[in-house]
């Protein structure tokens, strides 16, 4: 049984999020209060409308509440302005997403190194190498993604969102585009880097394979914490899955 | 240092873009390389033009020449000085030799008896061979010395057809002569006469030939080497009369070389403004290729804008695109203005202009504004979409849909409308009150048209869907309306599911169409009112005038007269004169002209002018407030002056201008050698139009340069010059439509590459290649048709105010051209088809699998 350790890497407290007015209004988030603490691997999965993304994006400063605080440590999201998110989002969050995830233009060191490199910071060569090493792409640097394979492609993801040591790893269905050989491989590399690397990763997903290798679940519907899951097995989720369906 | 993460997204974006960005470069490019090669053609013309001045004034140190009273010294009709003036001066001390300068026109009549047509002039001078002063150079041959001998400059010989020995027909002032020619002459480093031809004669002969009278233009002095030269001008004027002047030899080339650069300037700034109509096009297909590309990678910026970079970042990206794009461009654009260059020196030699031989000069100057010309219409154009980019949301990565509405924010309405009104009140005011004379005029219409363009092309976003909408129900494609079949449905739909796209597309298209609109409304009113006018006023049976714009010997007008198949003959003469501090060009004119061309007498009667009467239109009689019996003091140019009685007040100028005086009271007072601009004659009494024909045909045989023309005739060639113009025009205006050609090529490429997906699937739905071409090339013909049809409403209410504030004197009548706006909304619909051919064919050739798997 791991440790769940008592330092938050982000939360949301009191969240809503309501998008259109009166009679179109749909309540995205609704009072979800929720932390992810250092060094874990966390999961949030609900059926599709649940809020899942939106919860994601809020935390990750890609959206704003209606109401509610978002922390990324011990920054308040809503005190930011756009330049200070932008520079939250280069510093302390990395992303990886479900597709499109890297600029076409530049090769895959460069997909890498670009959110430290649109902020002039010189990237940490020892711990670049240990991540390209840990994602198995030495030799695949200097390839254009049209080059690469769709798993390869998204461990540039997953590297270019290591990269930077962030506080944070936000990921939006990551194995929703890939089969489930590489779908497997990506999410154990990013296993690894939660293990090995004591990284922090939370992630949004549908799929109960990928939610197994969390070390937490986190169940949403109608924009509600409505469970949660620790060290999870694919079979627990389904079944939680399932209920929440019913 | 590695390169910032910003300047490699730049250039990378650009390379990946290059088949999209290359449409885009040629727009500009064009733009560009018609602003350099205005600036390239007139530099270099004018460095040459000068140098042959300096050339041809060869040893010339000082020149005598009588005074003028007012006006531009270098077009001023001087009178001619006496020649036996020489003795005196070459008497002076340190005065090595003394020439006359003699210039007249002399037509060379080719072995088919046809006159050699050049651009230039047709001169013959007086000439003392290449010993003597001036510049001219013998190439080949002896030089004339005696009766019957004459040296014509190379390249007209050439051009004629004639070596030497051969006889040679020369229509001079005093009437047809034959020469044998003996020497080939040429300017300078040149073999020809700068676009002129020159017929040199020995001064004997010239001054009989040239019916010079013992008189020259003016009179050349060579210096004894080391004799001061201000010590010699003032010796020479202490022997001149009052009314004469002495200047230096380099001053009487900058005079000279002074006045062609004028015109070379106006042909220059002509140029200018066509550039900038293009340059103008070109803006709105930049505009239009960055904003569609800005929505395409809408998920990479907001990816990028994810992973951390800046709303600025962004911005400075996009603007980066833009500088490549215009750097590249204005590289190729000063390349090419080189080409637009040569090929106007090619076109105009090719023509007979001989241009001397010059390198093309490109001057910093030149460069310079390329520069900012070219980068900065294109970093203007890219401002707007680089602006939108950075607005694009980070969230849009994951959530597209949330990214457009951010690409659509705007408060276009508003903004549209102050525009076009504030257009429109510039414009009129330019057009109406005239502040600030010509310039004022000129600027607020030229400030005022583009805001309205920038107005209506704005607007015209909120009205593109639903004229789309209407043009694919109107037109019947081929004979159903286009709405009736699927791929026209889908053309409809798809040009009006991006409006601001269509209409952005469409309005690079109007600004050229507008401007076709306008001149094409203008033209046919001024066409009109010259036709009315010309029926109302003229009388004549036979016009004669030049067939180039020298004027005619004066000879000949006085042989017709003598004609007794013919009643009444006048010439027309002009001159200049200071009325109340005023230069005003004068008419002159028999009182038969009274007979030939209607002016409607208000007041008095032409025959005064045989007295010594002046007569004047009814404007400037209201201005100065004087009537019949009234005087009017008058000074010319040479400096005499005259106090003339207002003989008669007119209604109808525009034959004969605004001042009328007898031809004898114009040789009264000037002694500069007369041509006549056009003879009007009517037929005698019971003399058929035949016979009448016939012997003033006869006449004209001897003075081959003369075109003889009866009313029909005179009012078709002078309606064919006006279509000559107009055709320039067009022709010059085709560039500003060729590039809103590409601009809608481009849109459609672009449109089809992001729509790869879509047509993937209606081909795997069952849709044929051609059909799905068809809907394509549809898609491209109702944004021309909406170009055009916004180009019509604009640019005919242009024309028509135009057309009202044009001077009654010059248009009376304002004209819609229908026809004309027929043609242009069917050329619009073969221009949609032109500009689909490629994005159709690659819309086509798309593999369907391929297609769907495309995100």
């Amino acid at each position: 049984m791991t440790d769940v350790s008592t330092v938050a890497a982000a939360g949301a407290i009191n969240a809503s999020k309501i998008y259109g007015k009166d009679d179109s209004e749909v309540r995205a988030l609704d009072d979800v209060t929720v932390d992810f603490a250092l060094g874990q691997f966390t999961a949030i999965m609900g059926p599709s409308g649940s809020g899942k993304s939106t919860l994601m994006h809020c935390l990750a400063g890609l959206d704003a509440l209606t109401s509610g605080r978002v922390l990324i440590g011990d920054t308040d999201l809503a005190q930011l302005d756009d330049k200070q998110l932008t520079s939250l989002r280069r510093e302390k969050v990395g992303f990886i997403f479900q597709a499109y995830n890297l600029i076409p233009t530049l090769s895959a060191l460069e997909n890498i190194t670009l959110p430290m490199d649109l902020g002039g910071v010189k990237p940490d060569q020892e711990w670049l190498d240990t991540v390209i090493d840990k994602m198995n792409l030495r030799n695949r640097l200097s390839h254009r993604p049209s080059e690469l394979s769709g798993g390869q492609q998204q461990r540039v993801a997953v590297a270019r969102a290591l990269a930077s040591r962030p506080q944070i790893i936000f990921a939006d269905e990551p194995t929703g585009n890939l089969d489930s050989k590489t779908g497997a491989e990506i999410l154990a590399f990013m296993k690894h880097a939660v293990t090995d690397l004591h990284q922090t990763i939370v992630m949004v997903t549908h799929d109960p394979v990928a939610a197994a290798y969390a070390d937490r679940v986190i169940f949403l519907a109608d924009g509600k914490v409505v469970d949660e899951v620790n060290n999870p097995t694919s079979e627990l989720v389904l079944d939680r899955m399932k209920r929440l369906g019913s | 240092m590695m390169p910032s993460p910003i300047i490699r997204l730049t250039l990378r974006g650009v390379l990946a873009r290059k088949f999209r960005i290359l449409l885009t470069i040629l727009a500009v490019v064009s733009g560009v390389a018609f602003v350099s090669g205005a600036f390239i053609l007139t530099d270099s013309v004018k460095g040459a033009i000068n140098n042959l001045f300096v050339e041809l004034r060869g040893e010339v140190d000082l020149e005598i020449r009588t005074k003028i009273a007012f006006g531009d010294s270098a077009r001023a009709e001087r009178d001619p000085v006496e020649v036996s003036l020489m003795k005196d001066i070459a008497a002076l001390d340190g005065v090595r030799l003394v020439e006359a300068n003699l210039l007249r026109q002399a037509t060379i009549i080719k072995p088919d008896g046809e006159p050699l047509k050049t651009s230039g002039p047709a001169f013959g001078i007086s000439w003392n061979g290449p010993d003597g002063l001036d510049g001219r150079t013998l190439l080949e041959g002896v030089i004339p010395t005696k009766a019957g001998e004459v040296a014509i400059d190379k390249t007209s010989a050439k051009r004629a057809g004639y070596a030497l020995g051969d006889k040679v027909t020369v229509v001079g002032p005093t009437g047809k002569g034959e020469f044998t020619l003996v020497g080939l002459t040429g300017t300078g480093s040149t073999s020809g006469g700068g676009g002129a031809s020159v017929c040199a004669f020995d001064p004997v002969t010239a001054n009989e030939f040239l019916g010079a009278d013992n008189k020259a233009d003016s009179i050349y002095v060579g210096i004894t080497p080391g004799a001061p030269r201000s010590d010699v001008q003032r010796a020479i004027e202490k022997v001149i009369p009052a009314d004469y002047e002495v200047i230096t030899g380099e001053q009487s080339a900058k005079e000279t070389a002074g006045a062609i650069n004028k015109i070379i300037d106006i042909f220059g700034k002509v140029l200018l403004g066509f550039a900038a109509i293009s340059l103008f096009v070109s803006a709105f297909l930049i505009f239009n290729t960055f904003a569609i590309i800005v929505s395409q990678r809408m998920r990479e910026l907001a990816l990028l804008r994810a992973v951390g970079a800046s709303t600025q970042q962004i911005r400075q990206m996009i603007i980066g695109e833009g500088l490549v794009v215009g750097i590249i461009a204005t590289a190729l654009g000063l390349l090419g203005g080189l080409g637009v260059a040569k090929g106007i020196t090619f076109a105009f030699n090719a023509a007979g202009a001989a241009f001397p031989a010059a390198d093309l000069l490109i001057s910093s100057r030149t460069i310079i504004l390329s520069i900012v010309i070219g980068i900065g219409v294109t970093l203007a154009a890219a401002i707007v979409p680089a602006i939108r980019a950075g607005r694009i949301p980070p969230v849009a990565a994951m959530r597209p849909e949330l990214g457009f509405s951010a690409l659509q924010r705007s408060k276009r309405l508003i903004v549209g409308i102050a525009t076009l009104v504030a257009g429109i009140a510039l414009f009129s005011i330019g057009l109406f009150i005239q502040p600030g004379g010509t310039i004022g005029t000129l600027g607020l219409s030229v400030v005022g048209s583009v805001m309205l363009f920038l107005g209506v092309a704005s607007l015209s976003t909120t009205v593109a869907a639903p004229v789309s909408r209407v043009i694919s129900r109107i037109l019947p494609f081929p004979l159903r309306p286009m709405t009736n079949s699927v791929p026209g449905r889908l053309a409809s739909r798809n040009a009006q599911r991006t409006p601001r796209r269509t209409a952005s597309t469409a309005s690079a298209l109007m600004v050229g169409l507008a401007l076709v609109s306008m001149v094409s409304v203008v033209a046919s009113s001024v066409k009109k009112s010259f036709t009315d006018q010309l029926k109302a006023s003229v009388t004549a049976d036979f016009f004669v005038t030049n067939l180039s714009f020298q004027g005619l010997p004066v000879a000949f007008g006085e042989r017709l007269a003598e004609l007794p198949e013919l009643g009444s003959v006048s010439p027309f003469r002009a001159t200049r004169a200071l009325i109340n501090g005023e230069e005003k060009e004068i008419g002159a004119v028999k009182p038969e002209m009274g007979d030939l061309v209607d002016i409607d007498i208000q007041k008095g009667s032409i025959d005064s002018l045989a007295d010594g009467a002046i007569l004047l239109h009814k404007d400037p009689a209201h201005d100065l407030n004087v009537d019949v019996g009234d005087t009017i003091d008058i000074t010319w140019q040479n400096g005499k002056t005259s106090t003339l009685t207002v003989g008669g007040i007119y209604a109808d100028s525009s034959v004969v201008r605004n001042w009328l005086i007898g031809i004898d009271t114009l040789a009264e007072v000037s002694s500069a050698p007369p041509v006549d601009f056009f003879i009007g004659a009517k037929i005698a009494d019971g003399v058929s139009i035949e016979d009448a024909r016939a012997a003033v045909d006869k006449v004209a045989a001897d003075f081959p340069s003369a075109e003889v023309q009866d009313q029909a005739e005179f009012q078709k060639s002078q309606e064919d010059q006006l279509n000559q113009l107009l055709a320039i025009v067009y022709g010059l205006l085709i560039f500003a439509i060729f590039i809103a050609i590409l601009g809608i090529a481009n849109t459609m490429a672009l449109s089809v590459f992001e729509r790869t997906r879509e047509f993937g699937l209606l081909r795997a739905v069952g849709m044929s290649r051609r059909h799905l071409k068809r809907s394509v090339r549809w898609e491209a013909i109702i944004v021309s048709v909406f170009g055009a049809t916004l180009g019509i409403i604009v640019g005919i209410p242009l024309g028509i105010a135009v057309s009202i504030s044009l001077p009654d004197s010059f248009v009376t009548a304002t004209v819609i051209p229908y026809s004309t706006i027929v043609t242009i909304l069917i050329a619009s619909i073969v221009v949609g088809i032109f500009a689909a051919i490629f994005p159709a064919r690659r819309a086509a050739k798309l593999d369907v699998l391929e297609a769907i798997a495309t995100n």
